[in-house]
């Protein structure tokens, strides 16, 4: 287990992509907006939110945390696009929300009801990340550099 | 348990998510967790109800 407090983010750093990871914490209340509905996820404040980055340079890192900071300080939604959504292909950071996350770089579109699986670069393919009490669980992870940082802006 | 921004790696209706109702101020809503709260007045007084009520 790698140790994680609500105030810091864990950053994984691969050669083609980084993930960060923070705790979900006191904020648990997180909304899902699809274009017919709205859905409220209720987190525990052990469970996490990973954020999975396509390019390992600096700006996507600070991209991660800016966009789980918005997240879980100001409560941005979750915005859920309908299938063969143009607007898809275009983003550089995906993220993912609950108890467990796994990382696949071979997922097909329309092809995973799974809700866990999250897009990833080569190197975290069939990770799985699970939030547990005080840190962070890993399964099937390789030699990728990990970064405890301070969650702040 | 949910993605977001790569949304086609998500199938949004196989989401284990329930209609509730909220016994204090009766705002109906889906939601999926274990705390489930009334996103309107924050009670923790809701019960799951079904589709057709």
């Amino acid at each position: 287990m790698i140790p994680l407090d609500h105030d810091e983010m864990l950053l994984l750093k691969g050669m083609e992509g980084v993930l960060g990871i923070v705790k979900a914490g006191e904020h648990n209340k997180f909304f899902l907006e699809t274009d017919k509905e709205e859905i409220l996820l209720f987190l525990e404040p052990e469970d996490l939110l990973v954020a999975s980055g396509f390019e390992k340079d600096e700006k996507t890192m600070k991209g991660l945390k800016c966009v789980l900071y918005m997240i879980r300080e100001l409560g941005s939604p979750f915005i859920v696009l309908p299938k063969k959504h143009p607007a898809s292909r275009r983003l550089k950071i995906v993220v993912s929300a609950g108890d467990r996350t796994r990382i696949s770089c071979s997922i097909t579109p329309g092809t995973h009801p799974e809700q866990d699986i999250l897009c990833g670069s080569d190197e975290f393919d069939g990770v799985e990340i699970r939030g547990v009490k005080g840190g962070v669980e890993f399964k099937n992870l390789k030699e990728v550099q990990i970064d405890r940082i301070p969650f702040k802006i | 348990m949910c993605s977001v921004g790569d949304a086609f790696n998500i199938e949004i209706t196989s989401l284990e998510a329930k209609f509730f109702k909220c016994d204090e101020c009766r705002n109906e809503f889906r939601g999926i967790g274990r705390k489930v709260v009334c996103p309107s007045c924050h009670s923790n007084k809701v019960k799951p109800m079904f589709k057709e009520e």
